[in-house]
């Protein structure tokens, strides 16, 4: 009886050392939400609320592909690619003879499919991820402009007001995606992501099957980069072969403000789902500002070279007294 | 059987093979392939992609990498005809001026990379994230035509019917190979590539070695960026786009380690033929957009089984 206790107390500790160098990110997110709030009290109503969600969901779930492979040590550039062709997939399917859930397990189907068959590239052929999924971004472009040369398809009006109209429905969803990403860490292959990103030699000698991990941790990051797409596709009312392309870059962006680091292992989801949040509230914010989309771009280069060096400068300065 | 596995065993030999392989059935199948001008235009095509794969190469063998290659062309492609003063006739002082600010990119990279321990990957794509919007601002999106004489004749001179840009190329390789090779320094990047912990426990000062490799990338990226310019008379936003994912594939086809530590530029010459070629080949099988990418990934993916495998660790 006693082990109830003492394992709450482990599960302290561990949350602890989790949050432990994510204290600074969470009070510059706290800042900027205020300041958001203050600037524009309209996200206080549910409507304002939702549409700021919006904005943010597919950032966020390509944030979480993008660190679940940097956890796993590996790293992604065909994520935008991916988030075209699950936007190509579902406007093309959606019309068809099985309509919108034969769109929606299409886009996942061809998520899942497409991560597994790069991962297992990368696992089985040893290949380097930055190279395969860089080529893996050529083929996977090519497959959307032949499905749909040119903008267009069909998404159904009511699934465009559901997910993407005046109701929290997009939050509600990220939710239920992070608690079965929860779910999934409890289980030996969720956690072995981490010990395979940190620590491959020692986690296959552990028993980690480190090749599945891997196949699995691509799986499920191209399913939900074709997810973002499928909402992207509800969020425009059409599906575009090319309306991904900034969320390579992006997903990357957000994962390293949110202290995830390239070599595997380093890092949690709560801090890259915080960095995609602080990316998405920037980008809100300098546009209501009325900056010119190109000052955009200057704004974060800096502020992305800042998040990365201020902790570090800050580290070799407590080191150095 | 034995020179067959040592072949195996030397990537740039492979590299180059497959590309003595890829144009001769080539040219015995397509007309004009083998054309003495169509070869010449290939490589020099490829001399741009050889050139900013030089400093691509070197900051990938000491385990960095360099993502602000395409905007530091596009950078000296659209300023260098805005800096040059009108009062040279011989246009070398804009060449200069444009050099000396691509070298100054690459420096800020590998102050960012060195100094506050910015991971290189970040640093890089930050920089040219950077770069982008600024360009915008600076030239307002429209195209820039350039005049400025030595450019021009780096982009269309042909001494002896070699182009300019092929003999830079001749040029920067030779040096290339020499600093990896034969050169102190050169043995410092690959200690520092293989292994930076007990290459700094040696003596090799990390941040001196790492200003200098992002400052070299720098210089090659603007130099390919003026021979574009000098071939294209033309510089606008974007124009050096295609290159970064180029350069990277070209070092990774020549068989250089992405991790670091390993490998050669003498892959990476072989390497740039391939990717050039690649294109051509595609180009000439009519097909859509769609069908074009998917034949050029999957080519990168077939090559790569053959030449890029990491070894088992």
């Amino acid at each position: 009886m006693s082990a109830i206790p003492s394992s709450g107390w482990l599960y302290g500790a561990i949350q602890r050392g989790r949050n432990r160098g994510l204290g600074g990110l969470y009070l510059v997110v706290a800042a900027f939400l205020v300041l958001y709030a203050v600037l524009f009290p309209g996200i206080l109503s549910v409507s304002g609320f939702s549409k700021f969600t919006q904005n943010w969901f597919p950032l966020a779930l390509v944030t979480m592909a993008q660190a679940l492979l940097m956890l796993n040590g590996g790293i992604t550039l065909a994520i935008g690619p991916l988030v075209s062709l699950g936007a190509v997939i579902a406007a093309t399917t959606m019309g068809g003879a099985l309509g919108v859930p034969g769109g929606i397990l299409a886009v996942a189907l061809a998520g899942l499919a497409i991560g597994a068959v790069i991962g297992a590239i990368v696992a089985h052929l040893r290949l380097p991820a930055i190279i395969v999924t860089l080529a893996g971004s050529f083929i996977i472009t090519g497959v959307a402009l032949i499905l749909l040369p040119r903008p267009g398809g069909f998404i159904p009006d009511w699934l465009s007001t559901t997910l993407a109209g005046h109701t929290p429905v997009a939050f509600l969803l990220l939710v239920a995606i992070l608690l079965a990403w929860k779910a999934f860490l409890a289980t030996p292959l969720g956690i072995g992501i981490y010990a395979a990103g940190d620590n491959p030699i020692g986690a296959f000698r552990s028993g980690v099957p480190v090749e599945r991990v891997k196949i699995v941790a691509f799986a499920l990051s191209g399913l939900l980069a074709a997810l973002a797409g499928l909402f992207v596709a509800a969020q425009t009312g059409s599906g575009d072969p090319v309306i991904g392309t900034p969320f390579t870059l992006n997903s990357i962006a957000a994962a390293v403000l949110g202290g995830v680091g390239f070599l595997g292992g380093k890092g949690t989801m709560r801090g890259a789902i915080c960095g995609s949040l602080l990316l998405s509230v920037m980008i809100n914010v300098m546009f209501f500002l009325g900056f010119p989309p190109v000052a955009q771009y200057v704004a974060q280069g800096l502020i992305i070279v800042g998040a990365v060096a201020v902790p570090e400068l800050l580290k070799q300065w407590r080191a150095r007294r | 059987m034995k020179a067959v596995k040592a072949v195996f065993r030397n990537p740039p030999l492979l590299t180059f093979l497959l590309v003595a392989l890829v144009w001769l059935v080539a040219s015995l199948t397509l007309r004009g392939f083998g054309a003495y001008g169509h070869l010449r235009y290939l490589l020099e095509l490829a001399a741009v992609i050889g050139i900013v794969a030089a400093g691509q190469t070197l900051v990938i063998l000491m385990g960095g990498i360099d993502l602000s290659v395409g905007a530091v062309i596009t950078v000296t492609a659209i300023l260098l005809p805005l800096i040059s003063p009108a009062a040279d006739p011989t246009g070398l002082v804009g060449i200069v001026l444009a050099l000396a600010l691509a070298t100054g990119i690459g420096l800020l990279n590998g102050a960012g990379a060195a100094y506050l321990r910015v991971p290189p990957i970040i640093m890089t794509l930050a920089m040219a994230t950077f770069l982008q919007g600024l360009l915008v601002i600076v030239a307002g999106g429209s195209a820039v035509t350039v005049s400025n004489p030595a450019v021009i004749l780096l982009g269309q001179a042909r001494p002896l019917g070699i182009p300019a840009g092929i003999l830079l190329w001749i040029v920067v390789s030779v040096v290339v190979l020499l600093i990896i090779h034969r050169m102190p320094l050169g043995a410092r990047f690959l200690a520092l590539g293989a292994n930076p912990l007990a290459a700094r426990l040696s003596g090799v000062s990390v941040a001196r070695n790492t200003l200098l490799l992002y400052a070299l990338s720098g210089f090659f990226a603007g130099l390919a960026g003026i021979l574009v310019l000098g071939m294209n008379r033309q510089g606008y936003v974007g124009i050096g786009d295609p290159y970064l994912l180029m350069s990277i594939a070209a070092v990774v086809l020549g068989g250089t380690s992405i991790l670091g530590g390993r490998g050669t530029y003498a892959g990476t010459i072989p390497g740039a033929i391939l990717l050039v070629t690649t294109t051509a080949l595609i180009t000439v099988v009519n097909a859509s957009p769609g069908w074009r990418s998917i034949m050029f990934g999957s080519l990168i993916l077939a090559l790569l089984l053959i030449s890029g495998r990491e070894a088992r660790r």
